[in-house]
């Protein structure tokens, strides 16, 4: 068949690269904020902490930014097949990222309840399920970039070593709150941390869901 | 078979072409276009200017055959048997295939003359025979009560969307089996349009329609199963991809289709 002539849709295209760079700067932010959150409870910084709360506007005022991109592409462009996956896709995203924000302040603010109080009686590995939860964020959006499906499929398979070690930090704080009932209010804590940390890394198999079904049109459940 | 937006299985298909082409002259029109159109459904027929949708709309009712140097090969079928192409078979065609047009086309007589047209033709005569089927079909059209008071007048007096509905009644009332309808909204106003489409939704079961537009929204919203046609060597039209509509337009299966659709030609 002949190849049909050309045209190019200039507006469409500059609205998806802007909703793009929104979302992906929504992911850095989470990014930066997951790893502050964690260094500011273990480090006892109440003033990164309070980094982490104060940034989190910047975060929701893109997903404003991306949702009214999203409405208007919608409104004025009737965006049908992947211009439309294209931008439902990226829609969701930001609300899981926004979510992940949320997460990450619940983490601060816990951070900065703890920094007065002496450390729980025994050790748990927070820092290793944060680091684990922010290696699933920041490998989800280099997927995301590189719009790399299988990654996305691989990354969200990983979401078990997540949970496994959560589950280890709970029943190991459990265990130091019924030896010594001082460790309940600061054990409960840090149960809470570690439920918050879960959640992101809920919500980045959510992520590689969204890229599944934004490349192949597919709605899959990957959890 | 094309799967339905239900996912269940679409009805047998009333109307389908197996490797059709078509000439005007030496000019190819259509190639090998291997086309269905499920029972009770309704079948957009999308794809950029001069990619054959009218062509293949007319060969359906066998329309094309009135213009010079026109030419076919391959089948036509209705309801699974060929379609006749004797002079006194394609009258019976037509009967059973009413057609819209892109400009409204009402007789210059009364509303109520215009439905009666057809009737008239199949030898009912009286005022008691027509009543009752023309009410039925300006009924169906989304028509009787902006007209019964008004069915002496002529229907060239109606308005742009009503005459448009008018066509439809008259079309409805000898009840064909299918409609074929060429851009029948791209001369009226959003509001017309919307009743002919909701309309064309009211019709789901009971007629077969297939509906060449240029207006993808309106295959979208429309239709349950769309198209895509373009135009191949030689310009000749070809058809590209038949799908259940919400699947043409969410994934199409077709580099082309995708390019046509998202307004990405390349």
């Amino acid at each position: 068949m002949e190849p049909l002539p050309h045209r190019l849709r200039p507006s469409l295209d500059s609205e998806q690269r802007r909703v793009r760079e929104l979302v992906l700067e929504m992911g850095e932010m989470v990014d930066v904020a997951i790893a502050r959150a964690t260094r500011g409870l273990v480090e006892r910084d109440v003033e990164v902490a309070s980094a982490v709360i104060a940034g989190d506007d910047a975060v929701n005022q893109r997903q404003s930014e991306v949702h009214e991109h999203c409405l208007s592409v919608i409104l004025t462009q009737a965006p049908v097949a992947r211009d439309l996956r294209e931008i439902l896709g990226f829609l969701h995203m930001s609300d899981e990222l926004e979510r992940m924000g949320d997460h990450c302040v619940n983490i601060a603010r816990i951070a900065r309840n703890l920094a007065d109080l002496p450390p729980l009686g025994a050790p748990v590995d927070l820092p290793l399920l944060s680091r684990t939860c922010a290696k699933q964020v920041r490998d989800m959006l280099n997927a995301l970039v590189a719009r790399d499906v299988e990654r996305a499929r691989e990354i969200a398979a990983r979401d078990d070593r997540v949970d496994r070690i959560y589950h280890r930090i709970v029943d190991d704080t459990l265990q130091v709150m019924v030896a010594d009932s001082r460790n309940v209010y600061v054990g409960t804590q840090v149960i809470l941390v570690s439920m918050n940390l879960e959640r992101i890394a809920d919500r980045v198999t959510n992520l590689a869901e969204d890229l599944v079904f934004l490349e192949t049109g597919a709605v899959e459940e990957l959890g | 078979m094309v799967p339905a937006v239900s996912g269940e299985p679409l009805p047998a298909p009333a109307v389908e072409t197996h490797g059709l082409d078509a000439w005007y002259g030496e000019f190819q029109s259509l190639r090998n276009v291997n086309f269905s159109a499920a029972r009770g459904r309704v079948t957009a027929i999308i794809g950029p200017s001069g990619c054959g949708k009218s062509t293949l709309l007319r060969a359906l009712n066998r329309m094309n055959d009135l213009i010079p140097g026109y030419r076919t090969a391959g089948e036509v079928l209705l309801d699974g048997a060929a379609a006749p192409s004797d002079p006194a078979g394609v009258i019976a065609l037509r009967r059973r295939m009413g057609m819209i047009f892109q400009r409204p086309n009402p007789f210059p007589m009364s509303v109520f003359d215009n439905v009666a047209f057809g009737l008239r033709l199949e030898g009912r005569r009286s005022k008691r025979d027509l009543e009752e089927p023309i009410e039925r079909a300006l009924t169906r059209a989304g028509l009787w009560d902006e007209v019964k008071d008004r069915l002496d007048s002529s229907g060239l007096g109606l308005s742009g969307g009503q005459q448009q509905r008018l066509c439809l009644a008259r079309s409805l009332a000898v009840e064909p089996e299918v409609i074929l309808m060429d851009e029948p909204t791209s001369a009226l106003d959003p509001i017309a349009t919307l009743k002919v489409e909701e309309l064309m939704r009211e019709f789901r079961d009971e007629v077969t329609i297939i509906i060449v537009t240029h207006n993808m929204q309106q295959a979208a919203r429309v239709s349950d199963v769309t198209a895509f046609m373009l135009m191949g060597a030689g310009r000749a039209g070809e058809l590209v991809e038949t799908n259940s509509t919400i699947e043409l337009f969410n994934r199409p299966k077709d580099r082309r289709t995708e390019d046509y659709i998202t307004g990405r030609f390349g």
